[in-house]
């Protein structure tokens, strides 16, 4: 389904960014800096209009309900958080979210 | 039309297009120059109408483009400036018939053109033309503005005319079809007299009249016209001029909205003076009167009506670009659409709509464009990105713009504009060029990405030619990137970075680029990573050793040995923390490093050796080769000092794959503070305290005291900075258990600030207590001493006799003697915290360790103790037995008491009659002190407020001769169970014979015969309730002789009940029972008060229930006196 799942932290650097046809991964790695910018855009025009109180969701960038993938990855990533050697900030290194991933990414071959 | 002009906006709608063109030879420079000069006339304010009209100069434009003037008139060329250079009359005619040749060009659309011609002079210049200035040089041309102010003049007057032509059609001329250049052959063969082609010209004339309204500053009218031209336009299905309709509606109402413009900076419109661009924009009397229409209201209301609001303007554009859009020949026209509302997009700070149009523009396809049309285009759609925020994008186009810059299909590539339009994009990527934002922390960014552009960034400036920055691009990649790269990744960039060096080395030198971007060097502080530095001393056989007292304070400074400073956690002004050896000149010295080796390869670092600073010093490099991911690996750089004084290591150079790297060691200094030295009236001592070491302590006193000693230590702070001191704070680490300093600060701390060489003196006492116990055996000692321990009333005091002590308790024994004697130490540490000037500010302090220590020499010991109750039940005795292990003489005494002389090594017992404490009349501690501390804490703090006032009861004082009295305490020996004899019981009993009170030692008196009362009182001051309890009254007669007589049924007798009973006493109360007795004989009686067993309060201590015997004396008297 998907070509390329990547997870960005607020301070704008990947935490985990991975893509199916592996031989062109630098073009996502490109297509996913440049999309961060609507990101951006989007949390300055949040922060102006209700001041302290963010809302943290940002809405949907794209179409994802279409594949309901966002639930089952934020769900995965919720359990990375939470496990206790995780160091936030780091870059994710977890079997079990490479898992999902790969269920999510399209199949090839 | 194929070129699209990416700097158009919407303002220029209202603009006249003029062409100023060289004709013939003209110098480029000089051209550009007259060309600045014709452009600064950017906008006219035109005579008797207060109307403005704005001009856009070219000095390139395309005649094709000119074709598209019909559509929207700012396309079209109206006016020409040339500009011609004529050296002789000579060669005049063939210079006007050169510019006559130039207006060929435009002719279709020139309203009006000029001449400017330079060098002239002559009978031709004195002629008076209108369209052609002479000018005798390029320098000397002082009215060109005025020239041109004159020309834009006559421009207005033909557009206005032609305004009032266009707009004053009647219906009865035919009015002709407009039409864009690619149009033409649609409309051959058309019927002409069909309405909808009738209403296809007037819609389309109606639009060229609103460009023309607007261009002449007639903005209400214009409105009106786009208006009605979109109306009768959307009748037709007239897509591309509907779309030019309402792009000239947002063009008009973007003008109203944003008087300012929306280009931005570069190209930003001056304001006219009678018109401030802020002015607010709905009331702007200086726009309508500019307009020559006057300010009445309706018109106001009217252009209110007409105008479009912002959102709408947004809308519109919108719908004009999806007509374009329909056509694939105004894909220019749709592209320049994009880019005006992207402008106006980016006004309104709502940039995720702008993207939108830009993601648009990026696929309007223009047919084939040139590799500089395509640069040109990224470039601009880069900016556009930059203009509403999206950095990223931005960047992205950039480099794309960048890398089209060097398309292979380009012969001649453009590594310079590549390189340049590369470092533009490093902002974008969050990369800077300074390895110094690199080293906090572990870098976080998008790696990839970022490595890419580095990547790209060396092998342009290779092929520019530039090695030096390739290799310092490269150096900053393997420096800043090593996290990043595989391994394979490593040993490429390592392979190539030995290339370029190999034609280039790469060094320590800031390299500037034309630009004026700096590009600092980059340190391998990676290659190796250092771990420790660690400056060696000389062998033992070769160190320096200081000749004492010979040569005085003046040799020291003309000492020929070299000190080093530690580099490491140097503090404030502090300069020179030395270390505590010396190098000597001439010799050889060492520093020794602990590197590894980060890579998966060996690493060979050549020329390895030490940065310093201070003296002349002879560095001899080392080359060493690291295996593979070695590990922690010493090296040893040396060097020989070549001067004396004091040398700085500051860090060392290396070089690694031809780069040479200078890497510091970074130190924080931070702002001044004062400096504090201190002196004692005690000696100093070499004791360091076990905790702390010998660099933290600044000195240590030592004293040697007995135990129970006071002695006081004068410490003398003296300021020997040049800052004062503002603070001062002192605190006491004990090292031992026992506190035993006190002080009191507030008198210096009067004092302060302290100003330089001003001194402070802190008295702090040293008082010893320690324990005066001997050891553990003294307590087992105790328990063995059933007497002492008896809970029940002992009815005779004379029965107490003590049992006799077996002789070999370890008073006497030697190795008991060996255990007292022993000497026992205190130590503390006195940490004085002080601050001041510049560096209180940033929130520094120092701190001044004083090391105290204390041998403390036993005094007196007490060996044992007990209780001996005494005859009255408010009393006992309290026995202690006493050893001196000193070598002295020694006197004890006790309030109220003897005074004992102990001989060395004596022990004897002295007896103290005490009254018995009433420990429940102590200060209890208050609830918010309870709650916080654990009860064992508070069971001790107990213990101990008791162990003071039976301490300061007793007063037990001990001197030796020559000595003042010392206090000793027994504090420490009084276990739990002394304590509890000593304590007075809470429950009070009160026994009265005929209402007398009566104790132990009172002999009550009565009559033979008479009744005589007993009254028996409780009085409860425990914090429970008593009872109930139940009192048997014996009498009985002591012998003396040991027999007790308790058969005295016939001598005594009992009025009522021989026993009491006593009902449950609440805390605080009293109970008092009363019964008679009746003597028959007469003799010394005595009173057994006892508890009955089945009565309560079994579970409370035995020593609650002492009740004072009772001693009657029954005489016979008043009957036989009588007689």
């Amino acid at each position: 389904m998907a070509v390329c799942i990547a997870v960005i932290a607020k301070e704008n650097y990947p935490l985990y960014i991975r893509s199916v046809p592996t031989q062109n991964e630098l073009k996502f790695h490109y297509t996913v800096h440049t999309s961060l910018d609507v990101v951006e855009e989007k949390i300055s025009a949040v922060g102006k209009s209700l001041g302290d109180q963010r809302e943290l969701y940002l809405g949907l960038l794209y179409p994802t309900e279409d594949y309901k993938m966002f639930r089952k990855l934020h769900n995965s990533f919720t359990d990375v958080m939470c496990n206790p050697f995780h160091n936030p900030g780091d870059t994710i290194q977890s079997k079990a979210f490479d898992g999902i991933v790969s269920g999510m990414m399209v199949q090839t071959g | 039309m194929s070129v699209p002009d990416y700097m158009q906006c919407a303002e220029d709608h209202q603009t006249v297009l003029v062409v100023v063109q060289p004709v013939g030879i003209v110098p480029e420079d000089q051209f550009f120059k007259i060309y600045k000069r014709i452009a600064s006339v950017s906008q006219v304010s035109i005579r008797d109408s207060q109307r403005l009209l704005y001009i856009r100069y070219r000095h390139h434009y395309l005649p094709e483009n000119n074709e598209w003037g019909d559509f929207q008139t700012h396309r079209k060329v109206v006016g020409l400036i040339a500009i011609t250079t004529c050296g002789s009359a000579k060669e005049w005619p063939q210079t006007a018939e050169r510019f006559h040749g130039q207006k060929e060009v435009y002719s279709a659309t020139l309203y009006d053109s000029r001449l400017l011609v330079f060098g002239l002079q002559g009978e031709i210049a004195e002629q008076q033309r209108t369209d052609v200035a002479f000018y005798p040089s390029f320098e000397d041309c002082s009215d060109v503005e005025k020239r041109v102010e004159d020309f834009v003049e006559s421009i207005f007057i033909v557009l206005e005319s032609k305004r009032l032509d266009r707009a004053t059609d009647k219906s009865g001329d035919k009015i002709p079809l407009l039409c864009v250049p690619f149009e033409k052959k649609d409309f051959v063969g058309l019927d002409t007299d069909s309405r909808h082609y009738k209403k296809r010209c007037q819609g389309r004339m109606r639009k060229h009249v609103g460009d023309l309204c607007l261009q002449a500053s007639m903005l209400q009218d214009a409105l009106v016209h786009y208006h009605m031209a979109v109306e009768l336009l959307r009748g037709v299905n007239d897509f591309l001029w509907l779309g030019a309709a309402l792009e000239g509606l947002c063009s008009a109402s973007v003008i109203f909205h944003y008087p300012g413009g929306t280009a931005g900076k570069t190209a930003g419109r001056k304001p006219s003076i009678s018109q401030p661009a802020d002015a607010g924009k709905r009331h702007r009397p200086g726009a309508l009167t500019a307009n020559g229409i006057s300010a009445d209201t309706s018109t106001e209301i009217g252009r209110a009506k007409n105008c479009l609001s912002p959102e709408d303007i947004i809308e519109k554009y919108k719908e004009a670009i999806s007509y374009y859009g329909k056509y694939k020949n105004a894909g220019v026209i749709e592209l320049e659409a994009c880019v005006k509302a992207v402008r106006v997009l980016a006004i309104q700070k709502r940039a995720r709509e702008a993207s939108e149009f830009l993601q648009n523009a990026v696929y309007i396809n223009l047919g084939q464009l040139s590799e500089e049309e395509k640069i040109q285009r990224y470039s601009i759609l880069s900016e556009l990105y930059e203009l509403i925020g999206f950095h990223r994008k931005s960047a992205f186009f950039k480099r794309v713009a960048a890398m089209q810059c060097v398309a292979p299909t380009i012969p001649e590539p453009g590594w310079r504009a590549c390189y340049k339009l590369l470092l533009e994009t490093l902002p974008g990527y969050s990369l800077s060029l300074d390895p110094k934002d690199f080293s906090k922390g572990t870098h976080r960014g998008w790696a990839a990405v970022q490595m890419r552009l580095l990547h790209e960034l060396v092998y342009a400036s290779r092929r520019m030619g530039n090695p030096g920055l390739s290799v310092r691009h490269l150096s900053f990649l393997l420096q800043t990137m090593l996290d990043f790269l595989s391994d394979q990744e490593k040993k490429e960039v390592t392979q190539s970075l030995e290339n370029y060096t190999s034609k280039c080395p790469g060094g320590m030198e800031v390299i500037t680029l034309p630009d004026g971007l700096k590009l600092p060097p980059v340190p391998f502080t990676k290659l190796p990573i250092v771990r420790s530095v660690k400056l060696l001393n000389l062998p033992v056989s070769l160190r320096p050793h200081k000749v004492k007292g010979l040569l005085g304070q003046n040799m020291a400074t003309a000492s020929p040995f070299i000190y080093s400073p530690i580099i490491m956690h140097n503090r404030g002004e502090e300069r020179c923390k030395k270390i505590d050896f010396q190098w000597v000149q001439g010799d050889v010295c060492e520093v020794q490093l602990m590197v590894y080796n980060p890579m998966p390869y060996e690493l060979r670092v050549e020329n390895m050796g030490l940065l310093t600073s201070g003296v002349e010093f002879e560095s001899l490099p080392a080359a060493l080769s690291l295996p593979a991911e070695s590990g922690l690996y010493p090296v040893t750089l040396v060097g020989v000092p070549r001067t004396a004084g004091n040398i700085t290591v500051n860090g060392y150079h290396t070089s690694v794959f031809g780069v040479t790297s200078d890497c510091g060691c970074l130190v924080e200094v931070v702002p001044s503070l004062p400096r504090l030295q201190l002196s004692t009236s005690l000696p100093r001592s070499a004791h360091t305290p076990q905790p702390m070491s010998k660099e933290e302590l600044s000195s240590t006193v030592s004293v040697q005291l007995f135990n129970g000693e006071t002695q006081q230590l004068t410490i003398t702070l003296e300021n020997i900075g040049s800052e004062d001191i503002e603070t001062l704070e002192l605190t006491s680490k004990i090292v031992s258990t026992k506190e035993f300093l006190s002080w009191e600060l507030d008198e210096p701390l009067s004092h302060l600030p302290l100003k330089h060489g001003q001194a402070v003196t802190l008295t702090v006492n040293i008082k010893v207590k320690l324990d005066f116990s001997g050891q553990e055996n003294l307590l087992q000692d105790l328990n063995d001493d059933g007497i002492s321990v008896t809970g029940l009333p002992i009815s005779s005091p004379l029965r107490q006799v003590l049992k006799p002590r077996p002789e070999t308790k370890p008073v006497s024994s030697e190795s008991g003697k060996a255990e007292y004697s022993h000497i026992k130490t205190l130590e503390a540490v006195l940490n004085f915290k002080y601050s001041g000037g510049a560096g209180k500010v940033e929130g520094y302090y120092r701190e001044l360790s004083l090391g105290v220590h204390v041998d403390v020499e036993p005094s007196v010991f007490f060996t044992r103790v007990s209780t001996l109750p005494a005859t009255s039940t408010r009393q006992c005795h309290l026995l202690l037995d006493i050893f001196n292990p000193t070598e002295h003489e020694l006197t004890v005494s006790a309030k109220n008491n003897q005074d004992l002389v102990l001989h060395a090594s004596e022990c004897q017992r002295m007896a103290i009659q005490v009254d018995k404490f009433d420990f429940e009349s102590l200060p209890q501690p208050d609830q918010e002190t309870t709650r916080f501390t654990n009860p064992k804490q508070l069971e001790e703090e107990r213990q101990h407020a008791q162990g003071c006032q039976i301490n300061s009861k007793l007063g037990i004082c001990w001197s030796i001769i020559s000595f003042q009295w010392l206090q000793a305490s027994v504090e420490g020996v009084l276990n739990q169970l002394v304590l509890e004899h000593l304590q007075l019981a809470p429950l009070q009993w009160d026994v009265l014979v005929n209402g007398k009170p009566c104790d132990c030692d009172v002999i009550a008196d009565c009559k033979v015969g008479d009744a005589v009362t007993l009254e028996v009182k409780l009085t409860n001051l425990s914090k429970n309730s008593v009872g109930p309890l139940a009192l048997t009254v014996v009498p009985y007669q002591d012998y003396q002789n040991g027999v007790q007589n308790y058969d005295l049924e016939d001598a005594v007798t009992f009025i009522g009940s021989n026993t009491f009973y006593i009902d449950t006493v609440k805390p605080k109360e009293n109970a008092v029972c009363v019964g008679a007795l009746l003597f028959l004989y007469t003799g010394d009686f005595y009173l057994n008060i006892k508890f009955q067993d089945d009565s309560a309060g079994r579970e409370l201590p035995l020593a609650w229930f002492t009740l004072p015997s009772v001693h009657i004396k029954a005489l016979d008297a008043p009957l036989q006196a009588g007689a």
